[in-house]
């Protein structure tokens, strides 16, 4: 049974990878009012909204929260009545900020820790769209020393420097069975690291409105030297070299954000935010491997990002001293055209509806509580490099809470 | 203590929501103007399972008859009984597996051997020896019959001459009367798929068109009318298939001339050509062949044993094998251009003949012709994986080069799927081909 030659592996571990999902759980507060807070001068986490504001505030303060996030997708192939579920996987984004400076003085340091891109999607290892990914953890945690300076009374402008510690983890399957009919399996681990930087002004109006425009540049995370790993039967494993490392670079993208804040009366708040970001510079994704084969061969998938934008309106009510009402909602568009959409983030158009409560603790000590409900419109999509054909639906449910204190 | 307090809050909020599916309306599957209550499925090799050169339990289960009727169950789709072989005997005929890679590169295969379902081989007088198999009873929708022609469905003997189909007959070989169109016609039956007619081209094609005829042409196309009619005689709809080209299958396009050529040029940079025995012309009555250099155009059959290449051959003054005019690579392992031309042909016609019949009868059909072509030209992508005709790499063909993996039959079970729902206005859902696998490497 003799044959001449003939056996190229191609199987190509075709690249696919996330989008940075964008995760906008900056703050408690501003969660429930719909993700507002540009125009605003509330908390600490004027640091990632606006650091224009952070000079505007009263107090010093200390603060931390955390969002637990269950994104719960669903995947009916075309032509089909079949349906596969991510499974009940609980992200953890999470903010922290401490903004300080001297009493009454004109300006204020800040630092602020949080994690505006990330995804955690699991779709499990039996399900129609395995070759393209099994599951994916992303995740992005930016850390922002921040100044701010208030130009005059009614004026005040910030900046920072923002550095990201990267992580992402992609598991999918691969083609080759081996002798008891199994796929392969290949795992994409590492972390990296990118830098980057923010700015805002922060104005109050004569008529008592507020008005803040930021702005958050692109930060291109690169990833050198991550695991690779290729699990094949054994006798293809010479084509998937072991150990073997990866590199690659995900450009998370700069958002501009134009907020305005209204104070009908003593105890009420109202905000709207407009927000644009730049997803156009998320062109493809390659992956570079440090050891090639014929059938390890580095990759490179388009995805083509197009600029998304966001519109926010929220709302904060203080009926009684100790208490704060609040909600608020958007729409989102999306940043994946059409052909573009991956299992790893099915992206569509999107609404969301918050909610929340402060409620001061003790002196000092506020606790806030929200919660987000999100719908991502239904999307029928056939992806052009995977062929992967069907309707993506996901609904995203976020509940927070968060501790801070303040003098 | 606050915060751990809250904490576990959230945490109660969290698991609250993971109870919370997300609402997804998916198509109803519905049978439209068809009925799947009783389907049967018609034809060769490909419709039994075969895989990696033999008939076993394995491939029989990824049968894509099975998985149509398997997709069928949600729009009334009834109960669907192959002719397996049992646990005990799995291995049935005999098959190829893949051992390993030589230094270089190329497959190795074993055949398994062991847990056959042979019961022992006949000889027919004036046919000779029949392999016979540990028969089947019971009942049977899937009549697929490996090595069966369009060719062969009225003849009365054919369950003597043919192992396959003296399995499913309740007589010993020698004994057997019944043809295979009465004996698939005999139970009623409500829905049929039908892809007969691979065998009368690729029974010439596959033995370099020394060793089988075709089909004549107005015998096919008169098989074929009468098949359908009996078919539909009682108002069963069902799918045809038309037949692949054969020449785009891995069999054919493995071990080329080039390839030969370059590794005799390994050892020997002067070789120009090697050389083999062609048809003269394209006539397929004509018989003159002659020896002449191999081209792109010429094919050779992947069985050809490569080791040939260069022997001595003592009959011709010990001139090296395949490199002279006088000493060509035998007839029986090169599908020359002038045969690759009538085959062609054949197949042409052939597929003019299922189209317009099936048309008549208001039959769907699911046109493998176009759709295997285009693999082999441009590769097909499903669900992340990227498929085409090569031999193992490309997913979809078995170890024998001709018969598919699970995989193809799966992909071949949706175009089924996709002509029955179109033809019948039928919402059957369509298999999920990344369950199934492709060819098993070793560990």
């Amino acid at each position: 049974m003799r044959r001449i030659l003939l056996f190229l592996v191609t199987f190509l571990p075709v690249a696919t990878f996330a989008q940075g999902f964008q995760v906008n759980l900056a703050g408690q507060k501003q969660i429930g009012m719909g993700h507002t807070g540009t125009g605003l001068a509330q908390d600490g986490a004027s640091v990632f909204f606006n650091p224009g504001a952070v000079a505007m505030l009263s107090q010093n303060s200390i603060q931390a929260g955390i969002s637990p996030l269950l994104f719960k997708s669903a995947f009916n192939p075309a032509g089909t009545n079949d349906i596969y579920r991510t499974s009940n996987e609980v992200g953890t984004p999470f903010s922290a900020y401490a903004v300080w400076g001297p009493k009454a003085s004109f300006w204020k340091v800040g630092l602020g820790v949080y994690t505006p891109f990330g995804g955690l999607t699991n779709w499990g290892n039996n399900w129609e769209g395995k070759y393209v990914v099994e599951s994916l953890n992303l995740k992005a945690i930016y850390f922002q020393p921040t100044i701010s300076i208030k130009l005059a009374d009614f004026i005040s402008i910030g900046g920072g420097f923002v550095y990201n510690h990267g992580e992402v983890d992609l598991s999918r399957a691969i083609p080759l069975a081996n002798a008891s009919g199994q796929d392969g399996q290949a795992e994409l681990k590492g972390s990296g690291k990118g830098y980057g930087w923010n700015a805002g002004v922060y104005v109050k109006t004569e008529s008592g409105v507020t008005v803040g425009l930021s702005y958050r540049s692109k930060v291109k995370t690169t990833i050198n030297n991550g695991d690779a790993f290729f699990t094949v039967p054994g006798s293809l494993q010479a084509s998937f070299p072991q150990p073997n490392t990866f590199s690659a670079s995900l450009p998370l993208p700069a958002t501009t954000t134009l907020g305005l804040g209204f104070y009908p009366s003593k105890k009420w708040t109202v905000a709207f935010d407009a927000n644009l970001v730049s997803w156009h510079v998320y062109k493809a994704l390659e992956f570079d491997y440090a050891k090639n084969t014929s059938a390890l061969q580095d990759t490179y998938s388009p995805r083509q990002y197009r600029d998304a934008f966001s519109l926010r309106a929220g709302t904060e009510y203080r009926p009684v001293n100790k208490w704060a009402i609040r909600a608020g909602g958007g729409v989102a568009s999306a940043a994946a055209r059409n052909g573009y959409v991956t299992p790893e983030v099915p992206d569509a158009k999107r609404y969301y509806l918050t909610g929340g409560l402060g409620y001061t603790l003790a002196n000092r000590l506020d606790l806030d509580l929200s919660f987000e409900f999100e719908h991502l419109f239904a999307r029928k999509q056939t992806n052009i490099e995977s062929q992967l054909s069907g309707t993506f639906r996901s609904n995203v449910y976020i509940p927070g809470v968060s501790l801070s204190y303040h003098w | 203590m606050n915060k751990i307090k809250n904490i576990f809050l959230a945490a109660a909020a969290v698991s609250a929501f993971a109870a919370c599916k997300t609402e997804v309306k998916t198509t109803e599957p519905t049978h439209g103007s068809a009925d799947f209550s009783r389907y049967v499925a018609v034809g060769n090799s490909l419709t039994a399972g075969y895989a990696d050169g033999g008939l076993y339990l394995d491939g029989q289960q990824n049968s894509y008859p099975s998985i149509i009727a398997k997709q069928m169950q949600g729009a009334g789709g009834g109960t669907f009984t192959q002719p397996l072989f049992s646990a005990d005997q799995a291995n049935g005929s005999g098959y190829i597996t893949l051992t390993g890679f030589d230094q270089n590169g190329s497959p190795v295969t074993a055949p398994v051997t062991s847990n056959l379902a042979i019961r022992g081989v006949v000889n027919i007088p004036s046919f000779g020896n029949v392999t016979t198999y540990t028969k089947y009873t019971g009942d049977i929708n899937n009549y697929g019959v490996p090595g069966i022609k369009l060719l062969h469905i009225t003849l009365n003997t054919y369950g003597n001459l043919n192992g396959y189909f003296e399995r499913l007959l309740p007589g010993n070989a020698g004994t057997n009367t019944t043809s295979y169109l009465d004996f698939v016609t005999a139970k009623p039956f409500t829905f049929f798929t039908n892809w007969l007619g691979n065998n009368d081209a690729l029974g010439y094609a596959t033995s370099g068109g020394a060793g089988d005829v075709l089909t004549d042409k107005a015998t096919f196309a008169q098989l074929y009318t009468l098949l359908l009619t009996r078919m539909t005689a009682n108002g069963a709809k069902g799918v045809c298939a038309t037949i692949p080209d054969v020449t785009s299958i891995p069999y054919f396009n493995t071990v080329t001339p080039a390839l030969i050529l370059a590794n005799v040029q390994k050892a020997n940079p002067a070789a120009q050509a090697i050389y083999i025995n062609a048809k003269s012309n394209a006539d397929p009555t004509g018989t003159a062949y002659a020896a002449r250099p191999a081209t792109a155009n010429d094919l050779i059959t992947l069985t050809f044993p490569t080791s040939k290449i260069g022997q001595p051959v003592a009959s011709a003054g010990n001139l090296p094998y395949g490199l002279t005019p006088l000493t060509p690579i035998d007839n029986q392992y090169v599908l020359d251009a002038n045969e690759v031309a009538i085959v062609k042909d054949y197949v042409t016609y052939y597929n003019n003949t299922i189209k317009s019949v099936a048309a008549s009868k208001g039959i769907a059909v699911a046109d493998m012709y176009t759709f295997f072509n285009d693999i082999a030209k441009n590769g097909l992508v499903v669900d992340g994986v990227n498929l085409n005709a090569k031999f193992i790499s490309g997913g979809l063909f078995s170890l024998d080069g001709v018969h598919l993996t699970p995989r193809g039959y799966a992909i071949v079970a949706n175009q089924f799927i996709k002509a029955l729902n179109a033809q019948y206005n039928a919402t059957v859902p369509l298999a999920n081909v990344a369950q199934y696998r492709s060819v098993k490497f070793p560990n």
